[in-house]
C-alpha cells in the first residue's frame, strides 16, 4: 500500500489535538442538554474561536449566560429539532450520510453499510446494533478514535471516501439555513478541521 | 489524513491553550463504538435469516422473515412455511425496509410550542413527555370526568392503550376507523343476520361462483385473501362483479354489472326476490336454519326485476341472468362480504342483504360458501374491565345507532366535542390513526381538535394529524417490536387441514443511539403508573404479554423461534357448520328500522356533477405508505377516472392535469392526472385512496395526488350503525383554474 501523505507530514502531538478536537465537535453536535453544554465546553469554544480569529464567529455566538439560560437552551433545542430531528415543513439537514450520497435518500443506505464495513476493519464496531452507521457524530468519533490510535492513513482514507462527500452538503444546508449561530459556527468548525487543507492556505 | 497548512498550524500551536483540549474535560464519555476483532467477511458473511416477522404494511399480517446483515434489515420475504402467505409478500410488504430506514419517521418525543397545525417541535425527553401527558389527562379528568377524553386509534399496536382508555380510564368515547370508517356496518349487519361477524371468510378457491360487490381484489391486496380469489377463478368457478367502474376484478368477471352507486341494496333484494318467486333458492336450509322468512319475503316482495333495474340503471335480464348463475352454482357460491363497506349511509341494509342473500342460497358450511376457519386456541392478554363505560356512550344514551360497532360513532365524538353537549371532550388520543385523512369533513376534525385542552399522538411517521399534537411520540414500527399472535388455518380448505400460530418479533433491534422510539405496550405502561393506574397494569412488557398469549396455547417464544417462527398443528375440518339465518330480524325492527333488507335511496348529484367514489391501489394500505419511495415510485398519482364520452365533452384528454372541487367549494389541495376511459360510468369520478398528505415532513407523499377524503364533505351516517357513509360527495373537474360542470 502506498504511504499516505499524512504519515509523512504529521506527529503524535497534532493527531492527538485533532482527536480531541473532533470529539468535541461531536459532543457539541449532540442534542442541547445541560448536562454537557456548561460553562466549561462554552469556554471551550469560546478560546477555539478566538485563537481561530474567527471574531464574527465569536460576536455571533449569544453571551453564554443566555446560551446556558433556561431561554437559551430551548432555543438551540427547537432549533436542533428543526434541523436535526423532525420539523415543519422539512427536517433542514439530516445528519446522516446516505440520506446525502444515495440515490434513495433513505437512512441506513448502501454508503453507510460501506461506512459500518469500515469500521469493522479498523476494528470497531457501533455499541448499538441498530445504530445508523453514517451519523455525523459517529463519524466524527470514529475519525477521532483512529487518530488517537495513530491511523492516520486511515483517517485520511476515511475522511475522503466515506465523510467529506456528504459532510460538504450537510455543511451548505446548515449554513444555509440554520437560525442559530451556534449551528452555523458548528458546522463551519467540522470544515475547518476535516476539510483537505490546499497548498495556497498556507 | 493530510495534518498540515492552516488546521495544522493551528494544532501546532503550542502557545495557543486552544489547541490541545485535553479529553478530560468531555463533558460525556463517548460510549458509541467497541472496539472489535476484524474477520474478513466472505461473499454473503454476515446475512442472517430473523424469522418471527410479521407484516404490518396493511392490517393482513402475513408471515415474514428478514434477511438481516450487519444490523441493516437488507430484504423482507414471505416465510417459506407458511401456510398463510407462503413465500409470497406483497409491493408493500416488500417496501417495509424503506419504512424503517425512512429519514422523515419520528425519532423522539416532541413538544409542540408553536400552534396546533402549525408545529414548531422541540425534543423532550420520554419523562417529560409522559409526565405532561399524564398531569394534563389527569387535569382534564379532574375538571370534567373520563368522558372528556377520546381515543382514535387504528392498527394492533394501538389495542392496548385503546383498552387502557376504555376499561381503565373509562371513556366510551372511541372512534376505531377499522369500524366507523371502514369495516362496521359489515361485522354488525352478520352479527345480526347470522349471529357472526363476517370477515372475509368466503371459501373461494372451492367455490362455483363468486359474488363481488364492489370488491376490488387485485387491486386491493391481501395476500392470502388474493390466493384464495384467484385459486377459485383457476379451478373456474364464475366471477359475478357488481362495480360502477371496470376493477381489476371486473376485468376477470364472467358478468360484470355496471350499477349505479348507492343503488346496490335494490339489486340485491330484486335477486332474492327473483329466487324466492322462481323457488330458486334451498329451501331445506331456509326451513332448518331461517328465522321470520314469510315476513322477509313479504319485505322484498315489491322488488321486482324491472323495479331494480330502473334503480341500478342495469337491465333487468342482467339482474336475471346474475341470480339465475348464483343460483345454478348454489350452494358453492361466495358471496363476498366485502371488507370497506362504509359508502353510502344504508350500508348496513346492504350487508344484510348479502347476509340473507348466503343464507337464501344455503351456501354456509359447504365448500365454497361462507366457512369459518377453525383457528387455534391461544390465550388472552389485556388490561382488566374496571370499569364498562358503553352505557354511557354518547349513541347508548341518544338512543341512536342501536347497532353500532364497538365504540361511540365518530360523528357523535365529533359534535359533542365542538357543542359540549351534553358534555365536554376536551382531550384526544390518535394512535396510529391519521383521522384528518380517514374520517370525513376534516374541517369539522379541525374545530374539534381547536376545543380540545390537550392532543397526545403516538406514530411512526409524521401524518397529517401529528400536525396537531401537544405532544407528539414516536412509536416503534412492526419490524421492531413485539407484538399480537397472529393465527388461522391454511387458506385453501380442500388441503389437509393445518392450523398455525405465530408471533410478531422485532427483526431488527429498536434500540439506536439517534433515536428513542417505544412500543405502545411500554408507553401505555407508563402513562398508566403516571395516572394512578399502576396497579391494573397486566404485563412489564410486549414480550411479556405475548408469551402469555403463547402460554394458553403452550407456546413460547423461544419455542416459536425453534420452529422457525411459525407453529403448524393439525386441523379441524372448518365445513359442517351451520348459522341460523335472521331473514326478517324483528330486534332491527323494533329499533325502528326495517327488518327486511330494504333499499333506502341515497343523495343524487346536483347538476353538473359526478359521485366521488375511491378505492384502492395495490401499492399503498390507505394513507400509511404514501411516503415509501418504493411505492410511490410504482404509482406515484392517483389516476382521476373519468369517463371517456364525458372527457370529450369536456375537452379533456387522457393524462390532462386535473384537480377536483366539491359541492361545497372544496378544492383539492393537490392535482392528478386524468384516466379517460369507458370503464366508468358517466355520472361517476373515481380516484384511490391513500394521496395528498397536507403534512410537509412527509418528503415523499405532501401534497402528492389528491386527497379525497378532503373532498367528503357530505357526511352520511348509517342510522343502524353511526358508521360513515362516504360516497355521498359530489364534484367538478378543475383544469388550469376552470371548473367543468359535469354533463348530465
Amino acid at each position: 500500500m502506498a504511504q499516505c501523505r499524512a504519515a509523512a507530514e504529521s506527529h503524535d502531538a497534532v493527531a492527538l489535538r485533532l482527536a480531541g478536537w473532533l470529539k468535541f465537535m461531536a459532543q457539541s453536535m449532540e442534542y442541547p442538554q445541560p448536562d454537557w453544554l456548561t460553562v466549561d465546553h462554552l469556554q471551550l469554544l469560546y478560546s477555539i474561536l478566538d485563537e481561530l480569529g474567527w471574531n464574527e464567529a465569536l460576536e455571533a455566538l449569544p453571551h453564554q449566560d443566555h446560551i446556558l439560560s433556561e431561554l437559551g437552551m430551548v432555543e438551540l433545542q427547537v432549533e436542533y429539532t428543526r434541523m436535526f430531528i423532525n420539523a415543519i415543513p422539512h427536517i433542514v439537514a439530516p445528519p446522516y450520510g446516505s440520506v446525502y450520497t444515495d440515490s434513495e435518500g433513505i437512512l441506513f443506505g448502501p454508503s453507510a453499510e460501506k461506512t459500518k464495513r469500515f469500521y469493522h476493519q479498523q476494528g470497531f464496531d457501533l455499541r448499538g446494533p441498530n445504530d445508523i452507521p453514517d451519523h455525523l457524530n459517529h463519524e466524527l468519533r470514529f475519525l477521532s478514535l483512529l487518530l488517537q490510535d495513530g491511523k492516520l492513513c486511515e483517517s485520511e482514507q476515511f475522511m475522503a471516501i466515506y465523510f467529506r462527500p456528504w459532510f460538504q452538503l450537510f455543511h451548505d444546508r446548515v449554513v444555509t439555513n440554520t437560525r442559530h449561530p451556534y449551528f452555523r459556527i458548528m458546522a463551519e468548525l467540522i470544515h475547518f478541521f476535516t476539510k483537505e487543507d490546499n497548498e495556497h492556505d498556507n | 489524513m493530510t495534518i498540515n497548512l492552516t488546521r495544522r498550524k493551528f494544532l501546532q500551536s503550542a502557545g495557543c491553550a486552544a489547541a490541545a483540549i485535553p479529553f478530560a474535560r468531555m463533558a460525556k464519555a463517548e460510549d458509541v463504538f467497541v472496539r472489535t476483532p476484524y474477520t474478513a467477511p466472505g461473499s454473503f458473511a454476515g446475512t442472517k435469516t430473523v424469522t418471527g416477522g410479521i407484516c404490518g404494511m396493511c392490517f393482513w399480517r402475513c408471515q415474514m422473515v428478514g434477511k438481516v446483515r450487519d444490523g441493516k434489515l437488507v430484504k423482507l420475504e414471505g416465510n417459506p412455511k407458511s401456510i398463510d402467505n407462503g413465500k409470497s409478500i406483497c409491493a408493500r410488504g416488500n417496501a417495509g425496509v424503506k419504512l424503517l430506514y425512512d429519514p422523515d419517521r419520528l425519532k423522539y418525543p416532541l413538544k409542540n410550542i408553536g400552534k396546533r397545525g402549525a408545529p414548531v417541535w422541540k425534543r423532550i425527553s420520554w419523562d417529560e413527555a409522559l409526565d405532561e401527558c399524564a398531569s394534563r389527562m389527569n387535569a382534564i379528568i379532574d375538571k370534567y370526568d373520563e368522558k372528556s377524553l377520546a381515543i382514535f386509534p387504528h392498527g394492533s399496536s394501538a389495542k392496548y392503550p385503546m383498552e387502557f382508555f376504555e376499561y381503565v380510564i373509562g371513556t366510551p368515547n372511541n372512534s376505531e376507523a377499522s369500524f366507523f370508517q371502514c369495516r362496521g356496518s359489515r361485522d354488525m349487519a352478520y352479527i345480526h343476520t347470522l349471529g357472526t361477524p363476517a370477515g372475509e371468510e368466503v371459501d373461494m378457491p372451492n367455490a362455483k361462483a363468486i359474488f363481488m360487490l364492489g370488491t376490488h381484489l387485485g387491486e386491493n391486496v391481501h395476500v392470502s385473501h388474493l390466493k384464495k380469489y384467484l385459486k377459485g377463478l383457476e379451478n373456474g368457478a364464475k366471477l359475478v362483479v357488481v362495480d360502477p367502474r371496470f376493477s381489476a376484478s371486473a376485468a376477470k368477471a364472467d358478468i360484470w354489472v355496471q350499477i349505479k352507486p348507492g343503488t346496490d341494496t335494490a339489486f340485491l333484494v330484486a335477486i332474492m326476490n327473483y329466487l324466492v318467486k322462481e323457488e330458486k333458492y334451498d329451501k331445506e336450509y331456509v326451513d332448518d336454519y331461517g328465522y321470520g322468512f314469510d315476513d322477509f319475503v313479504e319485505g322484498i316482495s315489491h322488488a321486482s326485476l324491472e323495479w331494480a333495474a330502473n334503480i341500478c340503471d342495469v337491465p333487468a335480464k342482467q339482474i336475471k341472468q346474475v341470480a339465475d348463475l348464483l343460483a345454478a352454482n348454489a350452494p358453492h357460491v361466495s358471496i363476498h362480504p366485502g371488507r370497506h363497506t362504509t359508502w353510502n349511509g344504508n350500508d348496513f341494509q346492504r350487508e344484510r342483504g348479502l347476509a340473507c342473500l348466503t343464507g337464501l342460497l344455503g351456501t354456509i358450511g359447504v365448500k365454497g360458501g361462507f366457512v369459518k376457519p377453525k383457528n387455534p386456541k391461544v390465550g388472552r392478554c389485556g388490561w382488566p374491565r374496571v370499569v364498562n363505560p358503553h352505557e354511557e356512550s354518547l349513541h347508548y344514551q341518544g338512543e341512536m345507532h342501536p347497532f353500532s360497532p364497538p365504540g361511540t360513532p365518530t360523528d357523535l365524538i365529533r359534535e359533542t366535542a365542538v357543542s359540549g353537549d351534553p358534555y365536554p371532550i376536551k382531550g384526544m388520543i390518535a394512535w396510529g390513526q391519521n383521522p384528518m385523512q380517514t374520517i370525513p369533513d376534516p374541517g369539522l376534525t379541525i374545530k374539534m381538535i381547536e376545543q380540545m385542552d390537550f392532543v397526545m399522538v403516538c406514530d411512526v411517521m409524521p401524518t397529517d394529524i401529528t400536525m396537531y399534537a401537544d405532544i407528539l411520540l414516536p412509536e416503534t414500527s412492526y419490524l421492531e417490536r413485539y407484538d399480537y399472535v397472529k393465527r388461522g388455518t391454511q387458506w385453501d380448505y380442500s388441503q389437509p387441514h393445518q392450523q398455525y400460530i405465530s408471533a410478531r418479533v422485532p427483526l431488527v433491534s429498536p434500540t439506536s443511539a439517534d433515536h428513542e422510539r417505544k412500543d405502545s405496550v411500554w408507553i401505555t405502561n407508563e402513562l398508566a403508573k403516571r395516572m394512578n393506574c399502576a396497579e391494573h397494569i397486566p404485563v412489564k412488557s410486549a414480550e411479556e404479554m405475548v408469551e402469555t398469549i403463547l402460554a394458553g396455547a403452550e407456546l413460547s417464544l423461544k419455542q416459536l423461534q425453534q420452529e422457525d417462527g411459525i407453529h403448524l398443528q393439525p386441523g379441524e375440518d372448518p365445513y359442517g357448520v351451520s348459522f341460523d339465518v335472521d331473514f326478517y330480524n324483528s330486534n332491527v325492527e323494533e329499533a325502528g328500522f326495517p327488518g327486511a333488507p330494504t333499499y333506502v335511496p341515497v343523495p343524487q348529484p346536483p347538476k353538473g356533477y359526478a359521485r366521488l367514489v375511491y378505492g384502492r391501489v395495490p401499492v399503498h394500505s390507505f394513507n400509511r405508505t404514501q411516503n415509501n419511495a418504493w411505492l410511490h415510485n410504482e404509482i406515484p398519482r392517483n389516476p382521476v377516472w373519468v369517463n371517456d364520452e364525458i372527457a370529450v365533452h369536456l375537452g379533456l384528454k387522457d393524462g390532462d392535469e386535473v384537480a377536483l372541487v366539491n359541492d361545497v367549494g372544496i378544492v383539492s389541495a393537490g392535482t392528478s392526472i386524468l384516466k379517460t376511459t369507458p370503464g366508468i360510468r358517466k355520472d361517476v369520478i373515481y380516484t384511490s385512496h391513500g394521496y395528498g398528505s397536507r403534512n410537509p415532513q412527509l418528503s415523499v407523499g405532501a401534497n402528492v395526488g389528491i386527497d379525497d377524503n378532503a373532498l367528503i364533505s357530505n357526511r352520511t351516517i348509517d342510522p343502524e350503525t353511526g358508521t360513515h357513509g362516504m360516497r355521498n360527495s359530489f364534484v367538478r373537474i378543475v383544469k388550469e383554474g376552470k371548473i367543468l360542470d359535469i354533463p348530465a
